[in-house]
């Protein structure tokens, strides 16, 4: 096949958080600008799609909405899930080589179950495309490299017990940006250890620090995960001139980085400098991707780019031992971690969604079995637009043995009869099916 | 009285047009290697002692496209001012000389021209025709209009600039567009003063006009600073002499039928649909805005070949006469007739000559059967185009633009029997005007003006600019979107006057607006809008009575 790019564009001019807001109608008004003006789209290695709607199951397939997720959304989110999903199809159905969903609104701040907004994201669209890859076309192994500055902690909680997907995360160091988490030791369930890897970097690291941290790492994780399929979360608020965060990537930076990973798919999430990254990052990442020449691609303004400070490569060196590690170590690791937590394992989340004020506590049991088990989340939330709410949700992989079905579906119903729950609901991952109790 | 001639492959027509019906008509063959020639033989076949009363003229001609089709073009030097960004080596008809300098997305000018990079540019004398483009020069026009002045100071003339050619996005395409002027300049401009002084010898004084591929007109003289918007103008004709004949308001697609072609178009309450981009001229992407529509080399005098398995190809290829009017070989009339879908000349001779292939009915229909497939190919692709149109708002995402065709339009020569098969394979009524016959001499006599252009304004920087015009402003206080379409269409008034076109209605046709925040400060506004003199026909036809054959053999319906 040739070299070619599918190009799903759509730069959702009549949505918004609020006026004002980073997440406005202007963001990708700059790029459309600067993409039409190239003639990108008149380039025959690349051709243009457009978004559909996905559909509800589509998202359930990842979300479980409380009350219900068709109530928490808008159309727009509708719109970029289905995006993503027209990329997918591009793809696998081998009209293109490669795709690129330039999609707003973004997703990687979403986690599975959802009670509003969070970090710009209602619905996380890489991760429901991943499930739509696997349902429709059989997709096992998925590799997610984020490359956007903020810590992709909605896509790390979709994906933590899941050790068919590596997601790798490089990010500003949460010690210094939202949302706060994505350290190395946050590395997955223990049936899932070392597939999830959190690479913080220091600030002001450069395209240098970057690539050293690619070909050192990232490029050799990927080498050996031999992944069906690989996928960028193509955020673009490393860049120097970003006003959320304090990173020194240029439009060079990504677009040898985009050539190097030779994503299969990418989409849009960060980015919010949008007059001075946002048009040349994009041109150079859709170039890179199309195969084409990316080498003229360089901001009119670099007096702002700074060199990196001299400890970034130091950190970038820690994280390719540290991380290393714990990725070719993972097997051994999983074993002992099962062998430590007799069947069941636990854990207590606090989830703030900075957008609307909500404070979520949950509590995540996984419950193993030789399928691979399920999962359960007891989630209470106060100060949602539907006021507290709480629910009790069992979640089924798709893998799960008839017996763990069984057991989860007795399990929903004794806690039915608690009446502690609001909401008791099953998430059937494979079908997007929610059944409430 | 209004005048129209339209040059096509075969054919140059000529009408004239009084009190909304056909005075005159005539027809006769194209003289391809000198069109002008076939111009005037239908103009004196047409005029017959009409000419004082001539008030207007417009042409249709292939004079443009066969230069571009042909490869004769002027050489043309090529300065762009490209910038960061896609390499544009191999994106335009010749190597480009490149300047630097830089215009950003925002009208801003980071990077002036360094002349002292481009010494060999200015000690080096030009000579003939010269086009130059600048990344975002429509949002300042500053660094092209300086290499522009430098041009002519050294010699080339004429020299296009392209963003004033075209005020829309999209660098590649505005270049290509001036690139393809410039070389088709001097011809062009040969043609037309021949023109002015064959009309001036035939004492027609009426002002002259050339249709546009948008199927608008343009006053000779401008036409020759745009010679290149007279490509593809046939389409075009055909197109405007079908919102003559009918002006389908339903949904439609209109099919012209002519002996080699079959051109293709979709309507919407009345009007033909615009295609979102420019043409395409021998594979470079131009901004010479047409309509949406597809030429299939299928017509009434298509070749048609049996293959080796039984099944028939009908055309590209065109092989002259079909045998029930004297033709040697079979074509795709012959199977028309021979289906009972159409009757003309020796219907017998057409039944037996296609029943050399087999039982005449049988194979008939497969060859007909082959045509309205390759027909519906195309209209499938074109809705497939269609429907593929980008979509940049969620509304429009929910409303959705697919096109749903409800009726079938049939014009030109091969036409009835052709739409019939077509309309009951894919169950749709037929329309079949008549009149059909020079319809694109009357779409082009008929045809109004089109003028459109754009307005950018951005508050934070507190200037609009008309990229047409070449000129960036100051922006008035309390801008708005009401202040933004009055300048925009006192600009259009003023060309309106200055071009001596008659008043039209001016339509706004695309808005865009945003509130914009720059840096942690600044708030601003961004409004994007066009407008247009309101495109179509000056009136539709009534009467129609009298279709014609070659050589102006008139016969009565
Ligand atoms: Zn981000
Ligand atoms: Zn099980």
């Amino acid at each position: 096949m040739k070299n070619t790019l599918g190009l799903t564009f759509f730069p959702a001019f009549d949505w918004y958080l609020s006026p004002g807001h980073p997440e406005r109608q202007e963001r990708l008004l700059y790029t459309r600008d600067q993409l039409e003006e190239e003639g990108l789209f008149d380039c025959e290695e690349i051709k243009e799609y457009r978004p559909r709607l996905a559909e509800i199951h589509d998202l359930q397939r990842v979300h479980v909405g409380v009350p219900s997720i068709a109530r928490l959304i808008t159309p727009a989110h509708l719109t970029s899930a289905g995006g993503c999903l027209v990329a997918a199809d591009a793809v696998m159905q081998k009209e293109v080589k490669r795709s690129f969903a330039l999609v707003r609104p973004p997703g990687h701040h979403a986690m599975r179950v959802v009670h509003g907004i969070r970090g710009f994201c209602t619905i996380n669209i890489e991760t429901i495309m991943v499930e739509y890859l696997r349902t429709k076309y059989g997709i096992n192994k998925v590799a997610v490299v984020d490359t956007d500055v903020h810590h992709g902690d909605g896509s790390q909680d979709v994906f933590y017990h899941d050790p068919n997907t590596l997601y790798i995360s490089f990010h500003q160091d949460g010690r210094t940006l939202y949302p706060g988490t994505g350290f190395p030791d946050e590395a997955g369930s223990p049936g899932a250890w070392g597939t999830t890897i959190n690479l913080p970097l220091l600030p002001t690291t450069g395209d240098e620090g970057l690539h050293r941290l690619f070909d050192g790492l990232i490029a050799p994780m990927l080498e050996d995960f031999q992944p069906d399929i690989i996928i960028n979360s193509a955020g673009q608020d490393n860049h120097f001139s970003d006003p959320l965060a304090n990173m020194q990537i240029t439009a060079q930076g990504y677009a040898r980085l985009a050539d190097k990973l030779k994503a299969d798919i990418a989409v849009l999430e960060g980015g919010y400098s949008v007059e001075s990254a946002l048009p040349y990052v994009n041109t150079g990442i859709i170039l890179a991707m199309a195969g084409l020449d990316y080498s003229r691609v360089v901001e009119p303004d670099l007096s702002e780019l700074r060199p990196q400070d001299v400890r970034c490569n130091q950190r970038v060196d820690e994280l390719i031992k540290q991380s290393g590690e714990i990725y070719f170590n993972r097997a051994k690791m999983q074993k002992a971690m099962m062998d430590k937590c007799n069947g069941v394992w636990t854990r207590k989340k606090h989830i703030y969604y900075d957008e609307e004020g909500i404070r979520e506590e949950q509590i995540e049991t996984i419950r193993y079995c030789s399928c691979g088990g399920y999962f359960t989340l007891k989630t209470a939330a106060e100060g949602t637009r539907f006021g507290d709410q709480s629910a009790f949700i069992v979640c089924l992989p798709r893998q799960a043995c008839k017996k763990c079905r069984d057991k989860a579906h007795d399990e929903a119903l004794k806690e039915k009869k608690t009446q502690k729950w609001m909401y008791v609901l099953i998430q059937d991952i494979a079908t997007g099916e929610i059944e409430t109790v | 009285m209004l005048l129209g001639i339209d040059v096509g492959g075969t054919f140059t027509d000529a009408v004239i047009i009084a009190d909304g019906k056909v005075f005159a008509q005539a027809k006769t063959a194209t003289v391809h290697e000198n069109v002008l020639q076939g111009i005037l033989r239908a103009l004196d076949m047409v005029l017959q002692g009409n000419d004082s009363q001539i008030t207007r003229v417009v042409i249709s001609s292939t004079i443009v496209t066969n230069a571009l089709t042909e490869h004769q073009l002027d050489p043309v030097f090529l300065a762009v001012i490209a910038g960061p960004g896609m390499n544009v080596k191999n994106k335009f008809p010749v190597q480009p000389y490149e300047v630097s300098g830089y215009v950003d997305h925002r009208g801003k000018v980071t990077a002036q021209i360094d002349w002292s990079k481009h010494t060999d540019l200015l000690n080096t004398k030009g000579k003939g025709a010269a086009a130059v483009s600048g990344k975002f020069a429509v949002r300042d026009p500053k660094l092209e209009l300086e290499l522009a002045k430098c041009l002519r100071k050294n010699g080339y003339d004429p020299v296009f600039c392209a963003s004033e050619l075209n005020g829309e996005l999209n660098f590649i395409r505005r270049t290509n567009s001036a690139y393809f002027a410039a070389a088709t300049y001097k011809l062009f401009n040969e043609f037309a003063k021949d023109i002015l002084q064959a009309l001036t010898q035939r004492k027609i004084n009426a002002p002259v006009y050339i249709l546009k591929a948008d199927g608008g007109t343009l006053p000779l003289n401008e036409a020759m600073r745009q010679p290149v918007e007279a490509v593809f103008t046939g389409p075009a004709a055909s197109v405007l002499g079908i919102e003559a004949l009918v002006a389908p308001v339903l949904p439609a697609i209109s099919l012209d039928v002519g002996g080699t072609t079959t051109d293709i178009a979709f309507w919407e309450n009345g009007h033909p649909l615009m295609a979102k981009h420019g043409a395409v001229i021998d594979g470079f992407p131009t901004a010479v805005r047409t309509f949406h529509m597809r030429s299939i080399g299928i017509g009434g005098d298509s070749q048609v070949i049996k293959q080796s398995d039984g099944t028939y190809r009908v055309g590209p290829q065109r092989i002259g006469k079909a045998v029930a009017v004297g033709g040697k070989e079979v074509t795709l009339s012959d199977a028309l007739i021979t289906c009972g879908l159409v009757h003309f000349g020796d219907e017998q001779a057409a039944c037996e000559a296609v029943g050399k292939f087999g039982e005449a009915r049988v194979e008939a229909e497969k060859i007909v059967g082959n045509a309205v497939q390759q027909i519906m190919g195309t209209i499938d692709s074109m809705l497939a185009e269609w429907a593929k149109q980008p979509v940049y708002t969620v509304e429009d995402v929910i409303k959705g633009t697919e096109f749903k065709p409800e009726v079938l339009v049939g014009v030109g020569g091969g036409a009835p029997g052709l739409i019939k098969a077509l309309g009951e394979k894919m169950r749709l009524p037929v329309d079949i005007p008549t009149g059909g016959m020079v319809a694109n001499a009357i779409g082009a006599a008929l045809s109004r003006p089109t003028l459109s252009a754009a307005l950018r304004a951005d508050t934070t920087d507190g200037y609009y600019i008309i990229p047409e015009s070449g000129r960036k402003e100051k922006l008035p206080s309390n801008f708005g979107r009401k202040k933004a379409e009055q300048v925009l269409k006192e600009y259009l008034q003023q060309k309106t006057a200055e071009w001596n076109l008659p008043d039209q209605d001016v339509e706004l046709v695309a808005y865009e607006f945003f509130n914009t925040i720059h840096g942690y400060y600044d708030s601003g506004e961004i409004f994007n809008l066009r407008m247009q003199l309101k495109p179509g026909i000056l009136h539709k036809l009534t009467v129609v009575d009298k279709e014609l054959n070659i050589d102006g053999q008139e016969q009565t319906l």
